[in-house]
């Protein structure tokens, strides 16, 4: 079964942050739960434009638009339009 | 002080000294309302000099206060609120201050006034009245108390005199030429002495000091709107600050373009960020600067040129400035400890003799003040070249921060029996702190949410920069020939673990 955008996602985050199958789910907040902070949220946009060829600008970005792998997706899809 | 004497100088015109969002501080206001915090002080402490605490981030009235305080011949001791209440405690009963100023989070503390914003506008807004110049800190009162990192798991206070300062003015306004009535950033917290380039150094030559504080720094969009209307001419942070901005490609002259300078200090500046400044600010300066709080602010300073940006070398840290005497001491191999001799050099550290006498001296020769770094350094063509350090000092994004502080916190986390932190290595610096723990019983839970539910506990004892990001449960620790914990197996359990 081909992975969605929002499973792949996850899977980038699960590797970011040392976590395991399962435990970071679409609506996991990632901010509040201690997962990303101002450095994380670099390394998270380095690895999406690498995985979806898409480049977010972080000055671009408030913290409530990316703050769960659902939101992530939305604005990844919202981009490729 | 040469501050408040400018300060005053400056109150005649309608100067802003300081922007923070929506708000702005005149001159005038700023002599006037550190002029009727210090009259408060006179009033309601007498004889008694002990220092005012300040608790909070970057608020407008933070800056009133600090001065208010020289005014009326007292010490300040700020104190970020990013630090727990907890840490913040150990500071008070440590300093046992008469008045502490709340700006939000401290709470009631001991014997302490403690000030929230609505008593301390009433104070700040009452009449003006002048303060003469013989009640201001000066020569060797203390001017502030700085809390940093300690080894113990305690913060260490580093004292700073009026005479530290004017020192430190007089070496580093010479970097300062043509940014009279310019615009500086402000965005270190007042709580790490680097802020002085801004607070000391700024306000001497009438700039005025446009805040960014944590809310912006965390919502990016919030601060780039905020730089393209700040009119910056002269840019100071730790180089971790600048290159987390050059993430974005937005970051550059048509940004920022009256930026003439850069200043950097508080950590190793990498020939990546001189490059990326270089390109994107043709027409700005880059100057690297070196110091630790002890010698007040900084010590060393060079204009980084297209030569060292190319070289093998590292990006020296600079020459002394003026009043500033280096040597090195017990060279090995091309490398020694760094030693700083001169005026700006601090007494010590606060109710701490023992510590004090292990790093600070007065040299029999000249009668200058000395203090011993910890820091290894090489001198080459009248520069010098940091090389690391002696000890298990770390500087984690500009933040000083001692391995066995973090461990001694960790230690007071309910279901851990010990810790060992090791720091994780990338291009040159640390880019964060990794925990193994032994656990005082198993608690059944997955590796993440252990780590999420560790980092909650540990807000309570250690500020968000100490918190290491990663943390793992271990069932013993390796142990190395001398019986103790195998730091360099811990990294490369990490590196294997880590991927």
């Amino acid at each position: 079964m081909a992975m969605t955008m929002e499973d792949r996602i996850i899977a980038i985050l699960s590797e970011q942050c040392g976590a395991e199958d399962g435990e970071i789910g679409g609506d996991t907040e990632l901010f509040e739960e201690g997962l990303l902070d101002s450095f994380g949220v670099i390394q998270l946009l380095v690895s999406l434009e690498e995985a979806f060829g898409i480049a977010l600008e972080i000055s671009d970005l408030s913290r409530s638009e990316i703050s769960t792998p659902m939101k992530i997706a939305a604005l990844l899809r919202e981009a490729q339009r | 002080m040469l501050v408040l004497e400018k300060l005053r100088q400056y109150a005649g015109a309608s100067r802003v000294a300081l922007v923070n969002r929506e708000k702005r501080l005149t001159y005038r206001q700023l002599e006037e309302r550190s002029g009727a915090f210090a009259a408060w002080l006179l009033d309601h402490l007498g004889e008694d000099r002990s220092p005012v605490v300040i608790y909070g981030e970057k608020e407008t009235d933070f800056l009133c206060c600090m001065l208010g305080a020289l005014k009326s011949g007292r010490a300040y001791v700020p104190i970020d609120r990013s630090v727990p209440r907890e840490r913040a405690a150990m500071i008070l009963e440590a300093v046992q201050p008469r008045v502490a100023v709340d700006f939000g989070g401290l709470g009631a503390q001991g014997s302490a006034l403690v000030l929230d914003a609505v008593s301390l506008e009433e104070i700040l807004s009452a009449p003006a009245r002048p303060i003469p110049s013989d009640c201001w800190v000066q020569g060797q009162d203390t001017a502030y108390l700085l809390f940093t990192s300690g080894s113990t798991g305690a913060p260490k206070g580093v004292v700073v005199t009026a005479a530290n300062l004017e020192a430190f003015c007089r070496g580093v306004l010479p970097w300062y030429a043509g940014q009279e009535g310019g615009v500086v950033l402000n965005q270190v917290s007042y709580s790490f002495d680097v802020s002085g380039c801004a607070v000391y150094a700024g306000l001497s030559c009438g700039m005025t000091l446009f805040c960014v504080d944590k809310q912006m720094t965390r919502e990016f969009r919030e601060l780039f709107q905020a730089l393209g209307d700040s009119g910056l001419t002269l840019w100071v942070s730790t180089p971790s600050f600048a290159e987390l901005c050059a993430q974005s490609r937005q970051f550059d002259a048509a940004l920022l373009p009256g930026v003439r300078q850069f200043l950097f200090c508080g950590e190793v500046l990498t020939h990546t960020l001189c490059e990326e400044l270089a390109v994107r600010f043709p027409g700005a300066r880059v100057v690297n600067t070196y110091g630790p709080t002890e010698a007040t602010v900084l010590v060393t300073a060079v204009e980084v040129t297209e030569a060292m940006r190319r070289s093998e070398r590292s990006i020296p840290i600079g020459a002394p400035i003026a009043g500033v005497q280096l040597r090195l001491e017990g060279e090995e191999g091309g490398a020694g400890e760094l030693v700083i001799l001169g005026p700006s050099v601090g007494p010590g550290y606060f109710g701490r003799p023992d510590l004090t006498a292990r790093s600070f001296f007065t040299d029999p020769a000249t009668g200058l003040r000395g203090y011993r770094t910890g820091d290894l350094c090489f001198e080459r063509e009248d520069l010098y070249y940091y090389q690391g350090r002696a000890d298990n000092q770390l500087k984690l994004d500009g933040f000083r921060v001692e391995v066995e502080d973090v461990e001694a916190n960790l230690q007071k986390l309910p279901n851990v029996s010990r810790a060992a932190v090791v720091p994780v290595w990338s291009g040159g610096k640390v880019q964060y702190l990794a925990a193994f723990l032994l656990l005082k019983e198993p608690d059944g839970l997955s590796s993440l949410k252990r780590a999420i539910q560790l980092k909650k506990q540990a807000a309570a004892y250690l500020p968000d920069y100490m918190i290491p990001r990663k943390l793992f449960a271990v069932e013993s620790f390796p142990l190395n020939v001398n019986g103790k914990v195998d730091k360099k197996a811990l990294a490369r359990r990490l590196e294997v673990e880590g991927r």
